[in-house]
């Protein structure tokens, strides 16, 4: 008896995830496979297309300039603010949360208003002299940039924060008796136990960008579709299901492989096994 | 002028409360010091005032002929063993002990050879491969004391270092650190807060209070003349009494007996201290001792060796530790004899 209640007691979320992830799941990447006989053509065709593969692309490239530019700017950040006073430190992460708590379609008309021809950038640019006409920064692949590090930057930088408040601050101190400056003893030590924050925010924020929908249509307009505003226009716009389901798939496979891809670097750097932190 | 030397250095964390004052300490060459003191009185930040952790906010800190007081952490070439090992996980014992020498940018072949030296110097070869959580706490223990000495530093700041492990595994390591500390003839300054293991293993002792250092003297010296109240508590004492300078060796109590000690005070009002250990006590009806105060037994307690006896005299609650057996019973009349050498005045 004792061995068949912790069943019963999953059950109904079993059943819940079943009737109302799988089977719609399965219900739409089905017919991608089979109509009459089992087969890729679908996806084949789909990559072969040209203009499909150009956002595939851009999707993947967005991503993984989103997520470097995030490690770049989070890890310094976050390090930063995991050394500060217990006080600082509540009034840093909240002042970080702080965008997260709007709502992603307000913060995406914020950069339009920032990037736009008449907007804050190109007027200040002018009136310093740097350019003479006004820059086209809006509905490009950069805006969905900015717009996207803006969005997930806080994330990663929490992330850190959380794994960098647990490293013991006299190991830092060790390496620099040992004779390493600050920065040599940031890279040697604090960098590496790291890692494990860095992965899991990576993934977070690559798989963010990779779905994220409003700011890709808002800030990237119909010139610079990303996966997910693809997959929106060919589901809602064209009708075309079939598509719309492909499109699906290759974005949860990306995301599958990515992080499978993740895990194996941050096993392949942080050799200690089980964490002690 | 001394090899190492602290001078007048103060210390404050928030600016208001000073933490180190007026601080002084000067060391030999090839001596090892001993910082004494209870929790919180300042001994670690002393440590990382002379590692260059933290910079003093007065004073000035000199080894040989060099002005270090604004010399940073990683230019000192000081070994330091934190409280903590503060060993990093990330890397196993050899990458751990070879970590100051990488960057000093040494050879391979002499980093290799160096590092396997001192492994088996610390009894660590076995473990070399091994990542610090896969350690006890002795194995870790001695994995920072090689990461330390390795990089053959000019002073060696040890933390503590004992205070994790157990009594049996403690006494082997002080033992052993004072063996490699004479053999490597390495100036070293070494906290503590435990007198035995302190006086055990120390040329001098330095005794901190609240931020200052009461008395700094050999091992003997601290233990057989304590200079102030505080070091005398610190090490054992516990019998304290009023006394009244009469001549230069005689002294008489706040009921007016005479009691003659071989030590002298310059003040006229002193104080008197003995410890439990060196008083004597002798029955009620053998005539009465020179250098004695008539007293009552009121409590007793078996410590195992000796008894301990909390003696009423009319100076006070004295207590006494004895080794007579069968002993005194609680309501006996005793005289409580000081003996004039064991009697400090502080
Ligand atoms: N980083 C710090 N900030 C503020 N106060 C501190 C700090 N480090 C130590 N102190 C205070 O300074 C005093 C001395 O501390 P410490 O040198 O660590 O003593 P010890 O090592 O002798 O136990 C203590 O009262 C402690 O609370
Ligand atoms: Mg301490």
């Amino acid at each position: 008896m004792s061995k068949k209640i912790p069943y019963l007691i999953l059950a109904p979320g079993l059943i819940l995830l079943v009737f109302f992830l799988l089977i719609p799941l399965v219900s739409v990447i089905w017919p991608t496979f089979y109509n009459g006989t089992l087969s890729f053509d679908s996806y084949i065709s789909f990559f072969k297309d040209t203009y499909n593969f150009g956002i595939f692309i851009r999707t993947i490239r967005v991503s993984i300039i989103v997520t470097v530019m995030c490690i770049i700017l989070g890890v310094p950040t976050a390090y930063f603010i995991a050394g500060t006073s217990a006080k600082w430190r509540g009034l840093l992460m909240a002042l970080t949360l702080f965008p997260m708590l709007t709502n992603s379609v307000i913060r995406s008309f914020a950069w339009i208003n920032l990037l736009g021809q008449n907007g804050v950038v190109n007027k200040l640019l002018a009136s310093i002299g740097i350019i003479s006409k006004p820059l086209t920064l809006l509905y490009t692949e950069f805006s969905i940039i900015i717009g996207s590090i803006y969005l997930f930057l806080p994330i990663l930088i929490i992330t850190l924060v959380g794994v960098m408040e647990n490293i013991n601050p006299e190991i830092m101190e060790a390496a620099e008796t040992l004779g390493a400056s600050r920065i040599k003893a940031f890279i040697k030590v604090v960098l590496p136990l790291s890692i494990p924050g860095i992965i899991v925010g990576s993934i977070l924020v690559f798989t963010g960008t990779l779905t994220a929908y409003t700011t890709p249509q808002l800030l990237g307009g119909n010139r610079n579709m990303m996966l997910s505003t693809f997959l929106y226009q060919n589901a809602m716009t064209l009708g075309n299901w079939e598509d719309a389901s492909v499109i699906a798939l290759i974005m949860i496979v990306t995301t599958l492989i990515v992080m499978k891809g993740f895990n194996l670097i941050a096993n392949r750097i942080d050799k200690r096994g089980e964490q002690d932190a | 002028m001394s090899f190492v030397d602290l001078k007048n250095i103060r210390v404050s964390y928030d600016g208001k409360n000073n933490i180190l004052k007026e601080l002084n300490l000067s060391m030999e060459k090839g001596e090892l010091i001993s910082l004494l003191g209870p929790s919180g009185c300042g001994k670690t930040t002393t440590l990382r005032v002379i590692a260059g952790l933290i910079e003093p906010n007065d004073g000035t800190f000199t080894v040989g002929d060099s002005n270090l007081t604004k010399v940073p952490v990683h230019k000192r070439n000081f070994g330091m063993v934190f409280q903590s090992y503060a060993l990093f996980p990330h890397l196993t014992v050899r990458e751990n002990v070879g970590f100051g020498l990488k960057l000093r940018k040494e050879k391979k072949e002499v980093i290799e050879k160096k590092v396997q030296a001192i492994l088996e110097a610390t009894d660590l070869s076995h473990y070399a491969e091994r990542y610090p959580k896969q350690l006890s706490g002795g194995q870790r223990q001695r994995v920072a004391l090689a990461r330390a000495l390795v990089i053959e530093p000019q002073l060696l700041l040890l933390d503590e270092p004992l205070s994790n492990l157990d009594a049996k595994l403690r006494i082997s390591m002080r033992i052993e650190i004072k063996r490699i500390q004479r053999k490597l003839g390495i100036t070293t300054v070494f906290v503590t807060h435990d007198q035995e293991e302190c006086f055990s293993i120390s040329d001098k002792v330095a005794v901190m209070n609240n931020g200052v250092i009461e008395q700094y003297d050999s091992p003997e010296e601290i233990y057989k003349n304590p200079k102030t109240e505080f070091v005398a508590r610190f090490i054992g004492f516990e019998n304290f009494f009023a006394l009244t300078k009469q001549d230069t060796h005689t002294y008489t109590t706040s009921d007016g007996t005479l009691i003659e000690t071989v030590h002298s005070a310059g003040r006229q009002q002193t104080t008197g201290t003995i410890r439990p250990d060196d008083i004597l006590l002798s029955a009620h009806d053998q005539e009465i001792p020179s250098n004695s105060l008539a007293g009552t037994i009121r409590v007793r307690t078996f410590l195992g060796k000796s008894y301990q006896y909390e003696v009423e005299t009319s100076i006070g609650k004295l207590l006494v530790n004895d080794v007579q057996v069968p002993g005194y019973q609680v309501g006996d009349k005793v005289f409580v004899v000081i003996p004039k050498e064991k009697l400090i005045l502080v």
